[in-house]
């Protein structure tokens, strides 16, 4: 059992002298931290924070640089103060509590080994703290040790690892420890494409074995996707939008939200939402596509008044057609069976498209005039200002 | 292609002489450094009247001779010295590397209020000449009847800016707080996670600090010809200081360079046995970069 709740948490870093002097002069510290908000007291990293996590539920923290994913995660390790709200875990209010009576194992993204101590030593060493018995310390190490596949390298010292091994080492120290909640903080970015995948999946493995509460941060959002039950999506401190990864593909809450979930991003296209024949359409240069009856009861819901907008389609459902939105092919990259074509609209804006129908292929020569449409279930829009989904 | 090569060999060349300078002004050096000891070794297998008699570099005969007579000396106790010595400067050596990395830890991985003031008031007691301070420090021993006390040669040892000082750029070089926060998540408390996690990643420093401050308390004549008046409790730099001040009836120059042979002895041994530790890259391998 470990439910973890987060309750309007808020975190405050105190600007330093020099940073406060700075931004007296010429507010040149903005700049520097992004969009994050700046108020006397100082840099507010994480704001306006609710989450309510499951027991064994895995949770993905997801954004750009500097949003506030690693400061929320050392929040509930510890790590942190946390400057306003409440931190529950198990319905235990854990504000004040030092990270060692948290019972909670985290995995730091570059690895914090013990380089003193050999692998084992590593592993043992919150179960020796626990003045654990030696024999039960010894069947928990290599218990884990066989989980992750490092038996043979008990004995060593972390440098001498390769990084992947290390990472390995990391997550079972972790795991030894059979925490309420296991915490991990890009564990996976330091490692090559190659390795990032095969760890992804043994994450995935990993957690079918230790079944427990899982928050994991990344700024990937393949990791996001595969990995989490939910995904948490912040931006500047905020969070963004909260759901299931098909949740937040499919119903992205706002223009960030779309642009960030999903590779290649989706398409942003400037059109009009209309009403025609009472029915909601969006107009686009060459094409109108009336939206399907959901999106139009959603619409309508909201009570959406005709206006200009962000169309947002993703590249996998723009469909080829005779005469429609107009494009010109830039480059048109072959991926094996499919192929991504770079286009410019009429607005000179750019857009992909995925194509994976092998005789359209060679049609898309550098320069070629491509005339495009969308299905009405998948076209997004956007208000123009706020950039909130309209159908939300 | 051909210029190429004729440009390496160039390269080659200019290397290759700019390494035979290199070697030769750190041989020049260390015959300079060593030239000392071979000296202090010459002069202690030399009697008294070969000493009188001028310098040479060829080594005489009354080694043994010049142990026998050091050794039976009735004004001073070799073997109980060596011991005075080696107790106050090993424990003010542990003492003072250990707190200063206390010290320094406190400072580089804590954040308080007046954290850079302590750093700077730290750095600012490095100013003060030890002469300046020792000469009140002597006044409070002698008010309070704290003379032949060992303590108050080993306890001052402990507030050791200069140690801190590098502690505190050690830390800042290898030590990474994540390591702190992994091992205080792990369950351990703070203390622990000093003395069992950071003590060992800062092995080397402690390896070089231990023997600075070894070397200079063994040196220390200053503040224990002032404080230590009991002959038994003498240490070795005011023996020898004894020794050299005898009257003439007795005095030797043979015994001596002997005497001061032997007490470099302990010094290499530390040396030697720390040398060990002083390993480069002990900490690689735990954080990525
Ligand atoms: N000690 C600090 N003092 C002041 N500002 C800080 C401090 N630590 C972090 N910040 C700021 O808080 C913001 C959030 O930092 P955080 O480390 O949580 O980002 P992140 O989402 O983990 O980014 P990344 O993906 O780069 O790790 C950043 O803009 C950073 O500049
Ligand atoms: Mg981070």
């Amino acid at each position: 059992m470990a439910r973890v709740i987060l309750k309007d948490i808020k975190k405050i870093y105190p600007m330093s002298g020099d940073q406060k002097k700075k931004k007296a002069k010429g507010k040149k510290t903005e700049h520097k931290t992004g969009n994050l908000q700046i108020t006397d007291k100082g840099v507010v990293a994480v704001q306006a924070f609710n989450l309510d996590i499951a027991d064994k539920e895995f949770i993905v923290l997801v954004g750009p640089s500097g949003c506030g994913k690693s400061t929320t995660l050392r929040m509930i390790a510890g790590l942190e103060d946390i400057s306003e709200g409440d931190l529950y875990i198990d319905d235990e209010l854990m504000n004040g509590v030092a990270p060692k009576d948290r019972d909670i194992a985290m995995v730091f993204q570059n690895y914090a080994l013990y380089p003193h101590m050999s692998v084992y030593d590593n592993m043992a060493f919150s179960l020796k703290l626990k003045h654990m018995d030696k024999k039960e310390i010894d069947v928990k190490v290599r218990e884990a040790a066989e989980i992750l596949g490092i038996t043979e390298y008990l004995d060593r010292k972390p440098k001498a690892l390769s990084g992947g091994q290390r990472q390995r080492v990391a997550i079972g120290r972790a795991i030894v420890r059979n925490p309420k909640v296991f915490l991990m903080d890009e564990p996976l970015s330091n490692l090559d494409a190659k390795l990032r995948n095969q760890m992804r999946a043994e994450i995935l493995k990993l957690r079918q074995k230790i079944n427990t509460t899982f928050i994991y941060v990344t700024h990937d959002q393949t990791e996001a996707m595969t990995l989490g039950d939910r995904i948490v999506i912040m931006k500047d401190g905020y969070i963004q939008q909260i759901g299931t990864p098909q949740q937040v593909f499919d119903h992205p809450a706002n223009l960030f939200v779309a642009g960030f979930i999903g590779s290649p991003q989706m398409n942003m296209m400037d059109g009009r939402l209309i009403k025609k024949d009472g029915k909601y359409a969006v107009e686009l240069p060459g094409t109108t596509v009336v939206l399907s009856e959901e999106k139009q009861a959603r619409l309508a819901a909201n009570d959406v008044a005709e206006q200009e907008v962000i169309v947002g389609v993703r590249p996998e459902h723009v469909i080829l057609t005779d005469s429609g939105y107009r494009g010109t092919v830039e480059v048109s990259e072959l991926m094996g069976s499919s192929m991504h074509v770079h286009l410019t609209d009429v607005h000179g804006k750019d857009m992909v498209v995925i194509l994976n129908d092998k005789k359209d292929f060679d049609k898309f020569t550098t320069g070629a005039q491509i005339d495009l449409t969308f299905t009405p279930d998948v076209v997004h829009v956007f208000d123009r200002t706020t950039q909130k989904n309209l159908e939300w | 292609m051909n210029t190429n090569t004729v440009n390496s060999k160039k390269a080659i060349a200019q290397l290759t002489i700019v390494r035979i300078i290199v070697y030769i002004i750190l041989a020049i050096l260390t015959i300079l450094c060593l030239f000392s000891f071979y000296m202090l070794i010459i002069n202690s297998t030399r009697s008294n009247g070969e000493l009188q008699g001028g310098f040479t570099l060829i080594p005489s005969t009354h080694f043994i001779q010049n142990l026998v007579n050091a050794w039976n000396d009735s004004s001073i106790n070799i073997p109980r010295g060596m011991l005075n010595s080696f107790l106050i400067a090993a424990l003010s050596a542990i003492c003072a590397t250990y707190f200063s990395a206390l010290t320094a830890y406190g400072i580089h991985a804590y954040n308080f209020r007046g954290k850079k003031f302590a750093y700077w008031f730290i750095l600012a007691i490095m100013v003060i000449p030890s002469q300046v301070a020792a000469s009140g420090f002597v006044q409070i021993c002698y008010k309070f009847g704290l003379t032949n006390n060992y303590l108050m040669l080993i306890l001052p040892g402990i507030a050791s800016p200069v140690v801190f000082f590098y502690m505190k750029q050690y830390m800042e070089a290898v030590l990474p707080m994540e390591i702190v926060e992994a091992a205080r998540v792990d369950g351990s408390n703070e203390f622990f996670t000093f003395n069992r996690v950071i003590l060992p990643m800062l092995k080397p420093a402690l390896a070089v600090q231990l023997i600075f401050t070894f070397v200079a308390s063994w040196n220390n004549y200053f503040l224990p010809s002032l404080l230590l008046t009991k002959s038994e409790l003498k240490t070795v730099p005011i023996m020898i200081a004894q020794l050299r001040s005898a009257d003439y009836s007795k005095f030797d120059m043979g015994k001596v360079y002997m005497f001061i042979l032997l007490a470099i002895l302990p010094v290499v041994i530390v040396y030697l046995i720390l040398n060990r530790n002083i390993i480069k890259g002990v900490t690689s391998g735990s954080v990525k970069g």
